[in-house]
């Protein structure tokens, strides 16, 4: 009938349909082969850069095409002037853009742009940071054009106080817009090494959800320690082992960074190792002296261990009459735990701090809030408000309980650096940190000059690899604890007493590297599973025979 | 998706397990060859759900033995499919199923092939691979959830067996 518009009906729209996607799948698949056999037969051509195009304007995250094209690219450049060049590679970031129309997130798209940026005789920053503010403006959360962007910011020197602005804007249309306020807190820090205090109170936050965020950014920017001079921390010398004993600020690598030892002026052969197997970067390292070499007490000797790769060094002088000796920076010296603070830092910091407890006040469960007041105590006096920060701890894990256990493995690492603060104050070498709710152990390279430690009621699963450095214990009590792997006690060569009552360890193999501790005479074991074994007391006094007093 | 009163309120572990058992017999499917360039991905997917459902004996073990070992490059690098290049997320997935699942007959080389691209996503799966290929340095990680053990213990995560 006339003016009557002709519906298809479903199986016949189905029928096209399906027509339509095997003439596509034909299509690629011919173009695929195509590109495929090129590669191998190693053509780099036009064709190539055609066929890849076809088939990666629809497909643009199939990876391998994108290597082709960088090859066929490479290979265009021998034979291209500059101004021709820099029109391929023009063309190409049209290329890409249109790619990324299609995915936005596409690893390969980004990755072809940087690329593109690296071989552009002249590349356009102005227009690379406008694509990048456009991509954003779509999808705030675009990692790949935030990480995108910081090169273009880099390549381009694009000020800092630009970009402020620009997450300004960001942050002033979404509030909630944590890529923004991560990258604004990576920035300040360069805008101002002691920034000015307006800096801290800067623009909108007015919303309720805004003051504790804000805060905590702000807390962060300044709290972005400097990283720590690299150099070597201290070296420890014993007699009688004739061993030296070296920590780093950083782990290392010691067989790459040039170490050399000098003893009375003479350069010595040495072999440097680390403490356990699977420490292959770590902050310790050891090396035995030529044997005889200080083994005579009555004579007095100077060791220089030089770190040449950092143009530093260290000396230690092995006084007549001492078995042992060594040379340090205290802890409280080198700042080792939190970054130095200027006058100017402190009062914005302390400002906060004030601030923030007021928010407390009216949100007592505000998780936020209370992260941050523990980080701005930290920073200002991290050992006179260690009381209220495990009661803030305390909260922190009632009110956000899937995060308990970062709040107990991040409130473990607090104690021990104020038990280390502690121990440099009243100049001991007892470490004791029991009954604290501990769930991991850190900063093990600080104790290596620690002769006694009491890590006992507490909830350590492990003595793990790194608890190796601890190269002068004596006396080791870790009772009460959930400890399953002794993996750590490894090579200790002064330790002589081992109390590890009512914790997990199961089996045999468990007590393995004790025999590695030479002078281990007191073992206590009691409440642990192990004592089940078959055999238990004839099977231990054949793996540790130099144990007298062993308790099961 | 949002639920409907015609949704299904039990899971269908025998449509599943046939779904992905037919997968991949239509090679002429459009998307199916469209995704090529993330294949060794979705063996893993699909090997590793066949396992806990426990219907792995439904997959074709010697075809997919013969499509990996295409696959594997001389440099230690696995590509996604026959003909691609090498990449450090395929052989991330391999190493992953090596663990896991498959045995590979001929040698594997124990080589982790760096990719260029630095970011959290790659850095993860390099050291990842690092650590399932035994490197002592790096914690034990669990293939299925590609995250330390150690960390799963503690937050008491244990993948459950369907049956």
């Amino acid at each position: 009938m006339h003016g009557r518009v002709k519906v298809k009906s479903t199986a016949q729209q189905e029928e096209e349909k399906r027509k339509e996607r095997e003439k596509k799948l034909k299509a690629f698949v011919s173009a695929r082969d195509a590109v495929l056999r090129k590669r191998s037969a190693g053509e780099h051509d036009e064709e190539a850069l055609q066929l890849t195009q076809q088939l990666l304007s629809s497909n643009p995250d199939f990876a391998t095409l994108w290597n082709y094209r960088r090859e066929v690219l490479l290979q265009l450049e021998t034979s291209r002037e500059k101004d021709e060049v820099q029109k391929l590679y023009e063309s190409e970031l049209h290329f890409i853009e249109a790619c990324l129309k299609v995915n936005p997130k596409s690893y390969g798209c980004w990755h072809h742009r940087s690329w593109v940026n690296t071989r552009l005789p002249q590349p356009d920053w102005t227009r690379e940071l406008g694509l990048c503010d456009r991509c954003l403006s779509l999808d705030e959360r675009n990692f790949h054009c935030w990480d995108y962007r910081r090169v273009v910011v880099k390549e381009s020197g694009v000020s800092v106080e630009q970009e402020l602005q620009f997450t300004d804007r960001l942050i002033g249309s979404n509030f909630s817009n944590y890529s923004s306020w991560h990258y604004r807190s990576t920035l300040l820090p360069q805008l101002h090494p002691q920034p000015a205090p307006d800096s801290a109170s800067n623009t909108s936050p007015s919303p309720t959800a805004s003051p504790q965020i804000h805060s905590h950014r702000v807390c962060e920017e300044q709290l972005l320690k400097a990283e720590r001079e690299e150099m070597i921390s201290c070296v420890y010398v014993s007699r009688e082992r004739e061993r030296v004993s070296v920590a780093f600020s950083k782990p290392v690598h010691a067989q790459s960074e040039g170490l050399m030892l000098v003893l009375d002026g003479q350069p010595q052969q040495v072999e440097w190792r680390s403490t356990h197997p699977r420490l292959r970067h770590s902050p310790v390292w050891l090396c035995d002296l030529p044997p005889g070499s200080v083994s005579d007490i009555s004579n007095e000797h100077n060791l220089t261990v030089h770190w040449t790769e950092k143009y530093t060094h260290r000396d230690c002088a092995l006084y007549t009459g001492c078995a042992e000796s060594w040379c340090r920076d205290s802890a409280t010296d080198q700042e080792l735990f939190r970054s130095e603070l200027s006058v100017e830092k402190s009062s914005v910091l302390q400002a906060e701090l004030q601030s923030c407890n007021q928010l407390l006040e009216l949100e007592p469960q505000n998780k936020w809030c209370l992260l941050t007041i523990i980080l701005l105590m930290r920073a200002l006096d991290p050992l006179g408000h260690e009381k209220e920060t495990l009661a803030h701890f305390q909260t922190l894990k009632e009110v956000d309980p899937m995060r308990s256990s970062y709040y107990s493995d991040l409130c473990s690492k607090f104690l021990i650096e104020n038990t280390i603060l502690k121990m440099e104050y009243a100049e001991v070498r007892v470490f004791s940190l029991s009954n604290k709710n501990l769930t991991t152990l850190c900063h093990l390279d600080q104790l290596l000059l620690v002769t006694h430690i009491n890590l006992s009621s507490n909830q350590l699963l492990r003595l793990p690899p790194q608890f190796a450095m601890l190269q002068c214990l004596e006396v080791l009590e870790a009772d009460d604890n959930a400890i399953e792997s002794l993996e750590g006690l490894y090579h200790l060569p002064k330790l002589e007493e081992v109390s590890l009552r009512n914790n997990q360890i199961c089996k045999l193999s468990d007590l393995e590297s004790l025999a590695s501790c030479t002078k281990l005479t007191r073992l206590d074991l009691r409440g642990n599973p192990v004592h089940k074994t078959a055999n238990i007391d004839s099977e231990l006094s054949q793996l540790l025979p130099l144990v007298t007093a062993l308790s099961l | 998706m949002t639920a409907t009163l015609f949704s299904p309120n039990t899971l269908l572990l025998d449509k599943h397990a046939d779904y992905i058992a037919a997968y991949g017999s239509k090679k002429d499917d459009y998307e199916y060859t469209l995704s090529e360039y993330l294949r060794m991905s979705g063996i893993y997917w699909g090997l590793t759900v066949m396992d806990l459902m426990g219907q792995l004996s439904r997959m074709n073990r010697e075809e997919i033995i013969e499509f990996i070992k295409s696959c594997q490059h001389d440099c230690g690098g696995i590509s996604a499919s026959t003909g691609h290049d090498p990449h450090l997320l395929y052989t991330l997935r391999l190493a992953i199923l090596y663990t896991e699942l498959i045995i590979l007959c001929g040698t594997f080389l124990p080589v982790l092939y760096i990719s260029i691209q630095v970011d959290p996503f790659h850095t993860l799966f390099g050291v990842a691979g690092l650590s399932l290929l035994g490197d002592e340095q790096i914690k034990p990680v669990n293939p299925v959830f590609c995250m330390p053990e150690d960390v799963l213990q503690r937050i008491g995560l244990q993948p459950d067996l369907l049956n």
